[in-house]
Order: C-alpha cells, then sequence, then structure tokens
C-alpha cells in the first residue's frame, strides 16, 4: 500500500478501536456494534463507493466529472419507469448502465473535442440531467417494482451480509485488477501522470479519458441501481450533493486533484472513513451541520497531507 | 563499422508557411556510430531531431532506413524502425515507477491484458543493472519523481537498450545534468556503440561532443556548413564553424 493509502488506513483503524472501544464500554448509549447499526452502514457505503471508484479512476486519468450525482438520479428514473412501464428490472438495469456510459462518454467527447476543462463541461451536465429529470418525470418519485429475483440480488442478505456490500466489494477487488494490475490501468497512470510522455510513448490518451469518463458515467448508474433496488423508489432530488461526496472519498483516499496518483483501496478506505464518521455523529445525535464541518475538515486536510507527500515526491 | 548507412537525409528541406527551418540538409548516421550534431540557436537541431523522429514531415527530400526510402507519419514509425528519441524532458511518468515507465506503452501481459509485474519486474532489475549503470538506484520500484535528471536520463536510456533500439537521438542531453551526471552518460553512449547502437548527440556543447563523437555534423540557418571525421578536426576548428557560419 502506498503512502496515502498507508495514512488513510491508519486513520481508519484508529478509528474504528476507538468506536469498537466506545460501543464495549458504553453498550447502551453508543450502539455502533448493533447489528441494526452495523446493516445500516453497510446498506449506506455501496452507492456512495460505485460513485467514488468511477469518479477515481476519472480523476487519476486527470478529469473530473461533476455531473455524476445527476446522472445517478437520472439512470435510476429510466431504469424504474421503464420497469414500470412493464420492461424486465434485468433489462432496464443494463439499459440504465448503458445511459450512463452514453452521457459519460458525451461528456468526455466534449471535454476532449474542445479542449475544455471537464470541470466546466460536466457542471453542465450536473444541472443538464438534474433538469432532463424533472422534464421526463417531474417533481414526483417513481416506484420500483422488480421482480423479487433482482430485489433479492441487490439488497438480500447473504450469510447476514448485505446484498449490496458484497456487490461494492466485488466492484473494489475487480477495479483494484483493473487498475493496478492491468495494462489499461497503467495507462490511465501515464495519461494522467504526464500526458505528454504518455503520447510520445504512443498511448491514445484522449482513447483512455474517454474510456475513464465511461466507466465514471456507468459507475453512477450502478450506484443507482443499488439505492433504488433498496428503497424501493427513485426521488426526483436524491442525488444532489453525492458528486461532491464522491470526490472527497478519493481525496480522502489520497487521489491527486492532478491526476497520475492514488489507488482503488485508497478510494474506498475514503468511502469508508466518510460514512463511519457519518454513523458515529448520527449516533451521538450531533445536528446535521456537525457532519458537514467534519467532512469539511477532513477534505482540507486529507488534500494538504497529499500535496506534502506529492511534493516530497517530486523534489 | 560497416560502411551500410543506417540512417540518411537526402536533400530535407522544412517550411513552416514562410519559415524555412531546413535547406537542402543532407547527412548519414553509420551502425554502431556516434555523430555530434552541433550548431548555435536557431540553426535547425530541434526542427531536424523532430523530423527524424516522425513528429515533423519534411517538406522536400526524404529519409532513408538501412538504404530504403521511409516516411515517418508518427513517432511510433521512427520507434518501429528503432530510432529512440530522449529529450531533454525526458519523456517519463513521475508518479510511476522505473519498471513501469520502462514498459510504458509496451507492458508485458497475458492474453487478456494484465500484467506480468514480477517479469517485468525482473528485467528492470537486470537492465538497471547491467546495461546502464546508474548511481543510487537500488530498486526498480523507485518512483521516477524521485529520481534526478540524469539517473531520469538512464532510465529513458534503459527503455531504449531494453527494447534493442539502433538509433539513439538525444536532444542536448546534458544541459540539466551535474558534471558527474554527463560523465557517466557519455560512457553511456560508448558503452552503447561498443554494442553496435549508433547515437547522435545534439548539443551545443562542443566539448561533450567531442568526447564521445566519431564524427561531427554542423548545422548553420537550416544547413549543413561541415561534416568531419574526429581524426581531421580540433576542438578549436569546431568552435570557428559553430561561431562564424
Amino acid at each position: 500500500m502506498g503512502m496515502p493509502a498507508g495514512a488513510i488506513f491508519l486513520v481508519f483503524m484508529t478509528l474504528q478501536i476507538v468506536c469498537i472501544a466506545g460501543a464495549l464500554l458504553f453498550p447502551n448509549e453508543f450502539r455502533y456494534l448493533s447489528p441494526q447499526n452495523l446493516t445500516i452502514l453497510m446498506k449506506a457505503i455501496p452507492v456512495l463507493g460505485c460513485l467514488a471508484l468511477g469518479a477515481g479512476v476519472l480523476m487519476i486519468a486527470g478529469e473530473f466529472d461533476l455531473s455524476i450525482g445527476s446522472v445517478y438520479t437520472f439512470t435510476a428514473v429510466l431504469m424504474a419507469s421503464l420497469v414500470g412501464a412493464g420492461l424486465s428490472a434485468f433489462v432496464a438495469a443494463p439499459l440504465g448502465i448503458l445511459a450512463g456510459v452514453m452521457i459519460g462518454l458525451l461528456n468526455g467527447h466534449i471535454t476532449l473535442r474542445f479542449g475544455l476543462p471537464s470541470f466546466i463541461v460536466t457542471l453542465g451536465g450536473l444541472l443538464f440531467w438534474r433538469g432532463a429529470v424533472l422534464l421526463y418525470n417531474g417533481a414526483v418519485q417513481v416506484r420500483f417494482d422488480p421482480e423479487p429475483i433482482f430485489t433479492s440480488l441487490f439488497s438480500g442478505t447473504l450469510l447476514g451480509i448485505n446484498a449490496a456490500f458484497i456487490w461494492i466489494v466485488l466492484f473494489v477487488v475487480g477495479f483494484h485488477f483493473l487498475v493496478h494490475r492491468h495494462r489499461f490501468g497503467n495507462h490511465v497512470f501515464a495519461t494522467g501522470g504526464n500526458r505528454a510522455a504518455a503520447e510520445a510513448i504512443g498511448i491514445n490518451t484522449n482513447r483512455v479519458k474517454l474510456i475513464a469518463f465511461a466507466i465514471a458515467g456507468g459507475m453512477a448508474a450502478v450506484a443507482g441501481i443499488l439505492a433504488t433496488t433498496r428503497v424501493g423508489s427513485v426521488q426526483p432530488g436524491q442525488g444532489a450533493g453525492l458528486e461532491l461526496q464522491a470526490i472527497a472519498a478519493c481525496v480522502i483516499g489520497g487521489l491527486s486533484l492532478r491526476g497520475g496518483r492514488g489507488a482503488i483501496i485508497g478510494i474506498f478506505l475514503g468511502v469508508l472513513l466518510i460514512h463511519t464518521i457519518t454513523d458515529v455523529l448520527l449516533l451521538l445525535r450531533a445536528p446535521g451541520f456537525y457532519l458537514d464541518m467534519f467532512i469539511a475538515t477532513l477534505i482540507v486536510l486529507a488534500a494538504i497531507f497529499n500535496h506534502l507527500i506529492e511534493r516530497r515526491g517530486l523534489a | 563499422m560497416s560502411n551500410t548507412n543506417l540512417l540518411e537525409l537526402h536533400n530535407i528541406s522544412k517550411s513552416f508557411g514562410a519559415l524555412t527551418a531546413l535547406r537542402n540538409l543532407s547527412f548519414h548516421i553509420g551502425e554502431g556510430e556516434v555523430v555530434g550534431l552541433l550548431g548555435d540557436n536557431g540553426a535547425g537541431k530541434s526542427t531536424t531531431v523532430n523530423l527524424i523522429s516522425g513528429i515533423h514531415k519534411p517538406t522536400d527530400g526524404y529519409l532513408s532506413i538501412d538504404g530504403k526510402k521511409t516516411t515517418f507519419t508518427c513517432r511510433s514509425d521512427s520507434a518501429d524502425a528503432g530510432i529512440e528519441t530522449i529529450y531533454q524532458h525526458t519523456a517519463l511518468v513521475d508518479s510511476l515507477s522505473i519498471t513501469r515507465n520502462i514498459f510504458m506503452g509496451r507492458e508485458l501481459t497475458d492474453r487478456f491484458g494484465f500484467l506480468r509485474q514480477r517479469e517485468m519486474r525482473d528485467i528492470a532489475m537486470d537492465v538497471l543493472q547491467n546495461a546502464v549503470h546508474i548511481s543510487g538506484i537500488d530498486s526498480p520500484d523507485t518512483l521516477v519523481g524521485n529520481l534526478s535528471g540524469g539517473q531520469k536520463q538512464a532510465v529513458a536510456i534503459a527503455r531504449a537498450v531494453y527494447f534493442k533500439k539502433r538509433v539513439l537521438l538525444l536532444d542536448e542531453p546534458t544541459s540539466a545534468l551535474s558534471v558527474r551526471e554527463t560523465e557517466a552518460l557519455l560512457n553511456q553512449v560508448l558503452k552503447l556503440k561498443a554494442e553496435n547502437v549508433s547515437s547522435v548527440l545534439v548539443t551545443h556543447n562542443i566539448y561533450h561532443a567531442y568526447q564521445v563523437c566519431d564524427r561531427f555534423v554542423i548545422m548553420s540557418h537550416g544547413t549543413k556548413v561541415f561534416d568531419v571525421d574526429k581524426a581531421d578536426t580540433t576542438i578549436n576548428q569546431l568552435t570557428e564553424y559553430v561561431v562564424l557560419t
């Protein structure tokens, strides 16, 4: 494990030890280890996890996607209404993922074709797809009634473990191999780390970035499937702010904002850390704004820490 | 040294709009030969490098490899022909390890595209220890961002050596190096020459070129003004040609 991911792992483990010790000492006041609480944690982590994995790969390639929160809602609404119109969820869900991939490709194409900052292009995407949800569906919630087997596949339990949590663990393992053990991942790091060098050696950096955009869009749709199956409906406003949380998880996990650095395990630890802190504050009955302030402080500290490591690495 | 000319430039001209960067430039590079391409700033050295490495196409004239006329349309064409260009700011990725940089774009993988990491690491280790001696590097897992300028260039050369390049095109290789690193680099060029790898040293440091080159091509105003074997010239004569033409 590299330096930033290693440090975040230490922070995460320390927090876990403190939480478990607290739960053992005050089992009635601090119910961290209660089955209900652990279930809530396992259900909450996969959605942000999927978004952050996609956003993270794109960040390593040197680009941002601010539209993933809106794409997450849009593709979920699309899938739920297709199922409402009589389509099987096993057809509608892949169509939702396909829509996410296409939107990612569109973001990437506009960014690369016109040489724009992806920050601006996907800020446009954020507003556009948020509006598209309302245009397509109106401001009402959409029920999602898939076949029972679909529900148990994505939100049932296996050996007491939530299915969505098993999915995210599989995704983390899959992404780890793709990014750290596969030729494509090597090209992602090269593209984000030094684009000119990557091109000089013959890597098609536009193609690499375009695939990364597609992954970000596709994973946003996967997050939508997991969230929608769990809840049984889609709220048109539910994705707002998730894109920033996903990027926050990446930064906390040690990804460089300039691209070319980071680890998949770091992204996942960033997600776990955000949700653990959220959970602890909820258990302590702290008002919601503490949560924002806590996460905010964590992001800035993580960014400072990453920057110091980067500077030392480049010295 | 054999008589085959590995690389030849035939009456090459290159214009950018109204600006003529190269005029009727011809020279050759033999197998296992170290050639110094000298000239003051603006003489057309960089354009020549870009032309040989396939970034620019000649407006007129042509290149030949082993006596066969060739056209390079992009950089990978020249790489396929065995030419490796090593730039001042070498094309390496700082955030990746030496191993990953050596194999960048030419990774060893299984048929599913997964990296054969141990194999690449072993080769990188071997190349670093035996082909290129880089002082101060103990592991191919070191991030390139932690290396000095000379060490980075050595990694780029290691890459060329492993992929069995025939010509190294070194663009101002010594300009950012310490005295000791410069010595190491020049020795490296001689070592490669012993293995029949040619080098083109593009520089305006005549002293560095004089140390290792067999022959000198001096450019001025986009064309060749002097082409001489080391045995037939002196450092003073070379300096005069660079300064006065």
